[in-house]
């Protein structure tokens, strides 16, 4: 059995966001990019079944610039097999993510994809469920916990107020969320046996699809800034301020 | 004691004066653990003025002061114990004027590290002193023990970032120190005096810090290093290859307190007696390729990379959480230096003495390698009472010193001398040299009024 798995480059997860001048979009230059943590857990999730004989073989699949490359080398050393990226330097979103993991899903035949819910960035989390729709099979989203037995993924999902368990028929969509599990640290040794796996580069173009935007963004703003806390002297000056600048006692 | 008329005399110079328990316990220690505060009082001044004030008066009416900022000394630096006026300067804590063009920033002497640092990014530059505690040190503090931290290797310690100083001498007399210039040869730099002068010659009351560029990505990696007299061997390899801004070792026993206490998870599959923590600029090529040199010769047996910023500041925990880990258990500290190159030797010969001296304590070795500085800390057994405990390490701590001393070490790297250490200054100063300092003290402190007894 395959399993295919995404590393999506975003910004990394503690870098101080900047929006541009122009609030044209948010400054990349000279940022430091990590591979997206819900994928992460992807990866982690994947090569745990690899490891305890459940999967053949995982390969991990990046859509965007060269530099995609550095995440999925990082997948690699975390264990993943082989590697594709599918190089375009145009703004991806979520559909054209999904019609070229779908063309690598024909081709590759995997029975299943494990997929982060949300990459940290977009903060879209359709992609998967887009994939699902166009393969014309299974989904099982926000995983917890994942079970594989003849042909059948059984899902944990974390949802409002609580957790559902579902089963789904391979081959399928799984998307992870936080408590699925701890991805392991890159080790050395694994880093430099990342470095002879393969990685096949494709374009848009060679899958036949467009990945002409949809969605035009008109503009990009930093949320408002909290005003500074204030330390009251007395527990007076505290009820005061309570019932007569914030009003929220009478 | 100080009489309650003369407290009214220090509320008539600053609003501020506390005498409850419970603001006395707090402000009249640091993070040393082996005294009982006991001061009259403590004050919360605003201005440098009502600093030189305070100190006036402590001499026209014969009182100590104590200087208090994070409260994070390992040493007793700030523990007042004698009926002291504690100056706390929580309240001095504003930053007052940045210069582009200079890239520095002129701050009170209570502005917290960790605020300092996040100013100077938010103005795109960096400040690069940094340890464990700069979420609560103050900048005063750091001055006055010249703090060095984990970013030494590359940045130096405090002293490095200080262009200004306003002090009160322990005359009242307010003294403006160098003016931010970074050239000024006209005689003696009194700047460098008060910088790690634990507040025995005066307060500082601001200081101009210096800025520099953010070093860009960096790299945290974690290395398996079996044997402890090859962690020199592998900052050689990592020095010549890659660009270093910080290189730490710790063992295996500090390292299992923290994966306990502080909940992290296990790095490596298989444990080794000792690890070292690289950082360095960002570069996967040079990294991989000594990690190869450095295994092909044995020294070292696994090795992880941080992958994410995240991953950087998880597996500095390893190293940084070490020191609060094992708080619970009132470490007896050695904080104790040599010149990088005596290392191993210098390593292998304490090893030699602990053994031989403590087989009964728990041992937590780590520190900042790169500096020549090793951290040893003696754990209390449980059932030992706190005296007994102590009178025990100041006993084995002499013979560690006297190795200290015949290596031509340091016997407080970089933790101050304090109460803690001042009876154990000679292993590292000379009999002449402590009369010179103690000549020095009298000329800004006739009175001694300033952090009495200690340091000399």
């Amino acid at each position: 059995m395959k399993v295919l798995v995404t590393a999506k480059r975003v910004v990394d997860y503690n870098v101080n966001i900047r929006v541009l001048n122009d609030n044209s979009g948010v400054d990349l230059n000279n940022v430091k990019m990590s591979v997206n943590p819900f994928d992460e857990i992807a990866i982690e999730e994947a090569v745990r079944l690899r490891e305890a004989d459940k999967v053949e073989e995982v390969i991990v699949v990046s859509v965007g610039a060269s530099a995609c490359q550095e995440q999925i080398r990082t997948a690699l050393a975390l264990g993943a097999d082989r590697g594709i990226l599918v190089e375009t330097e145009e703004d991806m979103q979520p559909l054209a993510v999904a019609k070229l993991l779908n063309a690598i899903v024909d081709k590759e035949k995997p029975e299943l994809i494990i997929l982060g819910k949300q990459a940290i960035d977009g903060d879209n989390s359709q992609t998967g469920q887009m994939l699902a729709a166009l393969a014309g099979i299974a989904q099982a989203t926000f995983a917890s916990q994942i079970e594989l037995k003849d042909e059948v993924a059984t899902v944990t999902r974390e949802i409002d107020g609580g957790l559902e368990t579902i089963s789904v028929k391979l081959p399928a969509v799984i998307t992870t969320d936080l408590r699925l599990n701890e991805p392991r640290y890159a080790s050395l040794p694994n880093i430099m046996k990342a470095k002879k796996k393969p990685i096949d580069i494709f374009t848009p173009t060679d899958l036949g699809i467009n990945v002409e935007p949809r969605v035009k963004t008109l503009k990009v703003e930093p949320p408002a800034e909290r005003q500074a806390g204030i330390i009251v002297e007395t527990v007076e000056e505290l009820v005061d301020k309570l019932r007569n600048d914030v009003k929220v006692i009478p | 004691m100080i009489s309650e008329s003369v407290l009214d005399k220090i509320r008539n110079i600053s609003g501020e004066v506390h005498t409850d328990n419970s603001t006395c316990q707090t402000h009249g220690l640091d993070w040393t653990r082996f005294y009982k505060p006991n001061p009259s009082a403590v004050v919360f001044p605003r201005t440098t003025q009502e600093v030189g004030a305070i100190v006036k008066l402590a001499n026209e009416y014969n009182f100590g002061l104590v200087p208090s900022g994070g409260r994070t000394g390992l040493s007793g630096g700030a523990v007042a114990i004698n009926k002291e006026l504690v100056v706390s300067f929580d309240k001095m804590n504003k930053i007052l004027e940045f210069d582009a063009v200079d890239c520095s920033v002129r701050v009170e002497a209570g502005v917290v590290t960790r605020t300092l640092q996040e100013y100077a990014r938010n103005k795109g530059l960096y400040y690069p002193v940094d340890f464990a505690s700069s979420g609560s040190s103050q900048l005063g503090g750091n001055i006055a023990t010249n703090a060095g931290g984990i970013k030494v290797l590359r940045y130096g310690l405090t002293r490095d970032w200080i262009s200004g100083l306003k002090v009160v001498t322990g005359r009242g007399d307010i003294l403006e120190l160098n003016h931010g210039l970074i050239k000024n040869a006209t005689g003696y730099d009194l700047r460098h005096l008060y910088i790690g002068s634990e507040g025995t010659l005066g307060f500082v009351t601001e200081a101009s810090v210096q800025l520099t560029t953010d070093p860009g990505s960096l790299s945290v990696v974690l290395l398996a290093v079996p044997k402890m007299t090859d962690v020199v061997a592998v900052l050689r390899a990592f020095r010549e290859q890659t660009s270093l801004t910080a290189f730490e070792f710790f063992s295996d026993v500090a390292l299992q307190y923290v994966i306990e206490h502080m909940d992290l998870s296990v790095p490596f599959s298989k444990r080794s007696d000792y690890y070292v923590l690289v950082e360095c600029i960002e570069d996967d090529d040079a990294i991989t390729n000594v990690f190869m040199d450095c295994t092909d010769s044995g020294w070292v047996v696994d090795g992880i990379v941080s992958q994410s910023g995240q991953q950087n500041k998880d597996f500095w925990r390893y190293r940084e959480n070490i020191s609060e880990a094992i708080t619970p258990f009132t470490p007896y500290k050695n904080d104790i230096s040599v010149r990088v190159s005596k290392v191993p030797e210098f390593l292998a010969a304490i090893q030699d003495k602990v053994m031989s001296q403590y087989p009964d304590f728990e041992i937590v070795w780590f520190g900042h390698i790169g500096d020549g500085n090793l951290h040893l800390n003696i754990l209390k057994p449980i059932s030992w009472d706190l005296d007994r405990f102590k009178q025990r390490c100041e006993k084995v701590s002499e013979s560690i010193l006297g190795v200290v001393s015949s290596f031509r070490g340091s016997i407080s790297a970089e933790h101050g001398v304090g109460l803690l250490k001042r009876d154990q200054l000679r292993y590292t100063r000379s009999e002449i040299e402590i009369a010179t300092m103690q000549a020095l003290k009298k000329v800004f402190d006739p009175n001694d009024v300033m952090n009495p007894g200690k340091l000399l």
